[in-house]
């Protein structure tokens, strides 16, 4: 930037007088503060994870169960496989049922209800729900499932609590990216004489995909952290098990029970467990940003 | 809130996005005046017309002075109108480039292509009937400084004059008025003239046999020729207003079409 | 005539020879339009018109903005109604079957009549191959020589010396003009007997237009084709017919040459000339 004073007519036009340089200077002084205070917990939580939790990794950290021994020093107290394996099942059905009912919905939502009140009365109710609280869904499914059938925690009934709550925003997002397909591109597919339904499944939802799938991660992701509805549903176990209809562990569980336990070691590892799942979480956000770079759409 | 929900609050407006107008092609909306589109065009198109019109101004004018050279053996003021002829070609050539501009640029459709389809023709026929005024002056000194003066003869060829002054004037009205029946009337005067061409040739064989009186008989038929050229291309120039008017072209003196009868059918 | 009774129309084809590709050559059928009306909610944006495309030739609709005449093509196959809150009224005859009679498919009505659009859309995640081949496969036409067809149709859009090698490329990848030309296969691939082009070059450059007005020059001997456009140089140098609208209705129509130089009604005369827009 010039440093000079302007001269003549027209560059006393263009010239930036010294009062706004000073507040341009000002101004960007106090951005910059603030996104350095904004920044300053996500450092911290950073140093944090990886401090207290590299510590706890290594390879029998991945490749054992919890061995449920927390107080003799002289047993091992094994590794969170069986929370990493659980995580994956339980998020997995979770996705399995919440994606394809989302999709479905916004697909309805955008393609056929479009202004209709129904429509407006389900967009409110979505809208609600993504303000409803983890535990809330875990609670639901406890009174239901649980004490309202007389049955016990399983695995599948946290998958139930998860899909709920990624249920909103899977329908959220697949609606916008729906909603982003140019009008054009519907018009000629039905104007070829294609019935609605195929216009959808061969035109319109496989242009949305690379969008949806980013929504979709993202909603699994969240789920993936979520600790409160696991623990009225699918409670813990420490074996790692492939059965859903069982009790199965899981990584937020595993660590909401190990941090507050005497044993340092114990506590080591609910560390390495959050560092794990974050680090988890960012594979899968990276997967998110790769998958949308190559969309045309988002 | 979804974009679409706005869509029931009023008639959605599906009509794809109008492209911005194209000046060229595209008639602008009309100002917020009332005055309509192409102004521009729509002034270059009458200054054109006027323009080619007031040629027809200049041959009354130098019809007037050949007919008054004739009458009183003016030479000189027959080397003026032979001069002055060089004003009426300038006019045909400014017109016809004027039309070249307008067609290109300008891309006029409709009437307004009949119209300078029209103007094209006109102007020739202007310039012809230039041609034909100098004609006549070139007659003058060819008749020597005494000539012999026929009087019935002369007076034949002061009424042509006067009918050939009267069609040119008229062609001009109905033209810039778009009148097809002023038009039409122009055959009415035409025929005179034509008789009167007629009655002059046979004055002229029955001059006697004075050689110098022959000779200046001879140079008076032409004259007469002249005149009656200009009578024609009057003519043709109101056979143009009825093709401006009616975008059918017929010529008037067609005699299987009784006058008045309406073009095409 | 089509058998818009069915979801399937069968689509007959002259056997490939070596001179010329495989064309679909059903001749076009003549559109008559009887007193047409169609509506967004309660308003009424085309108020009962009576007009009829003739078969094999290309008819241009003019008109200032908002006149209804894109309202008017849309109405002819049935896509107005795909507009929340539109309808229409009226009879729309291909040939001499209403379109809109009782029991009708909108899906074969759309086989029968294509339609191309100002903005040209590719479908973005397919190949020039199979954006044309989509043609055939959303109309359910999967039978005989695929490669075939969309090679017809390509050489039937004027497309085919300029895709030839790349066939798997994105459709999205072309040109503008491109672009639209191969809308426009896409749309012949299905094999309709009218093609309607809601104002098919206002988005190209002067080249691409003249290319594709050379295209519909070619086309109309296969199909009848409606033309919606602004320029009126446009319907000038490609229509056999062209009729004016003028706020919902129809002023005149009659032979190209008559309207641009001896329209009969002033009004068209005053909207040829420029004097209202």
């Amino acid at each position: 930037m010039s440093t000079q004073a302007p001269t003549g007519d027209l560059m006393a036009r263009f010239g930036v007088s010294a009062a706004r340089r000073r507040k341009d200077r000002i101004a960007r002084g106090a951005i910059l503060a603030a996104t350095i205070v904004a920044l300053i917990p996500l450092v911290l939580i950073v140093y944090y994870l990886l401090s207290k939790g590299l510590g706890a990794w290594s390879s029998s950290f991945f490749t054992t169960d919890p061995t449920g021994n927390t107080f003799f020093k002289s047993e091992s107290i094994g590794g969170i496989k069986s929370a990493i394996l659980g995580t994956v099942e339980m998020v997995a059905l979770a996705s399995a049922i919440s994606v394809p009912v989302g999709v479905g919905v916004a697909v309805w939502l955008v393609e056929y209800g479009k202004s209709s009140w129904f429509a407006h009365t389900v967009r409110f109710f979505v809208d609600v729900l993504t303000g409803v609280p983890s535990i809330v869904f875990g609670l639901f499914i406890y009174i239901v499932l649980i004490v309202g059938t007389g049955s016990s925690f399983a695995g599948y009934k946290g998958s139930l609590a998860l899909s709920l709550l990624m249920l909103p925003v899977v329908i959220r997002s697949a609606e916008v990216i729906l909603l982003l397909i140019p009008a054009g591109l519907r018009e000629s597919a039905l104007a070829l004489g294609a019935p609605r339904w195929k216009v959808i499944f061969s035109i319109v939802l496989p242009t949305a995909l690379p969008g949806m799938v980013t929504g979709m991660l993202l909603a699994v992701a969240r789920a993936a952290g979520e600790t409160a509805p696991l623990l009225f549903t699918a409670a813990s176990t420490k074996a790692t098990s492939f059965n859903l209809s069982g009790f199965m562990n899981s990584l937020p569980v595993q660590i909401y029970g190990d941090v507050t336990s005497p044993t340092t070691a114990v506590v080591n590892r609910a560390w390495g467990a959050a560092l794990t799942l974050v680090v988890m979480i960012l594979l899968l956000n990276l997967l998110a940003r790769l998958i949308s770079r190559r969309s045309r759409l988002a | 809130m979804s974009p679409e929900s706005s869509a029931n609050e009023r008639p959605p407006a599906r009509p794809p996005a109008q492209p911005a107008a194209d000046p060229a092609t595209h008639p602008t909306h009309p100002s917020p005046d009332g005055s309509r589109g192409r102004a521009h065009f729509q002034a270059q198109l009458r200054e054109l017309e006027e323009h080619a019109l007031g040629g027809l101004d200049l041959i009354v004018e130098q019809l007037d002075r050949v007919l008054e050279a004739l009458e009183h053996q003016d030479v000189e003021l027959a080397q003026m109108v032979i001069a002055d002829d060089d004003r009426v070609d300038g006019r045909y050539l400014e017109v016809h480039q004027g039309i070249l501009s307008l067609l290109a640029l300008q891309a006029p459709v409709a009437g307004d292509l009949r119209l300078v389809a029209a103007l094209l023709h006109t102007i020739k026929h202007i310039e012809r009937m230039g041609d034909q005024c100098v004609n006549i002056a070139k007659m003058i000194p060819l008749s020597g400084h005494e000539p012999p003066v026929h009087g019935e003869l002369l007076e034949a060829l002061a009424k042509m004059g006067a009918y050939a002054r009267s069609e040119v004037v008229q062609c001009k009205a109905a033209f810039a008025g778009r009148d097809i029946g002023l038009a039409e009337d122009l055959v009415r005067q035409d025929r005179e003239i034509n008789r009167l061409n007629r009655e002059i040739f046979r004055l002229a064989i029955e001059i006697g046999d004075d050689p110098d009186t022959r000779e200046w008989a001879m140079h008076m038929t032409l004259v007469a020729r002249a005149l009656e050229r200009v009578g024609d291309n009057a003519v043709d120039i109101g056979e143009q207003v009825a093709f401006v008017v009616t975008g059918l072209f017929r010529e008037f003196s067609d005699s299987s079409r009784p006058p008045g009868a309406p073009a095409g059918a | 005539m089509p058998n818009l009774q069915q979801t399937v129309s069968p689509v007959t084809e002259a056997p490939p020879s070596n001179d010329s590709p495989a064309v679909v050559t059903k001749p076009g059928l003549s559109v008559r339009l009887e007193q047409l009306r169609a509506f967004y909610g309660d308003a009424e944006q085309v108020k009962g018109i009576d007009l009829e495309f003739r078969a094999n030739e290309v008819t241009a609709i003019i008109g200032p903005s908002g006149c209804g005449k894109s309202t008017m093509i849309r109405c002819i196959n049935r896509m107005h109604e795909e507009i929340p809150g539109a309808r229409a009224e009226g009879r729309v005859l291909l040939d001499d079957t209403d379109v809109y009679g009782s029991g009708v498919d909108v899906v074969a009505v759309r086989r029968a009549i294509g339609m191309v659009f100002q903005k040209p859309n590719p479908f973005p995640t397919m190949s020039v191959y199979d954006n044309v081949a989509a043609g055939l496969r959303l109309s359910a036409q999967r039978g005989g020589d695929m490669h075939a067809k969309v090679e017809a149709a390509l050489r039937g859009a004027g497309l085919w010396s300029e895709v030839e090698d790349r066939l798997n490329e994105p459709g999205a990848g072309l040109s503008g003009g491109q672009q639209q030309r191969l809308c426009i296969a896409r749309s012949l691939a299905v094999g309709p007997e009218v093609i309607l082009m809601d104002e098919p070059c206002s988005a190209l450059d002067p080249v691409a237009t003249l290319k594709i007005e050379e295209l519909i020059d070619e086309l109309k001997s296969r199909v009848t084709i409606v033309i919606v456009t602004h320029n009126m140089q446009q319907a000038a140098r490609v229509a056999d017919r062209t009729a004016f609208m003028l706020d919902g209705k129809l002023v005149e129509v009659g032979p190209t040459q008559e309207i641009f130089t001896k329209p009969s009604d002033p009004r068209t005369e005053e909207y040829v000339t420029g004097k209202f827009g």
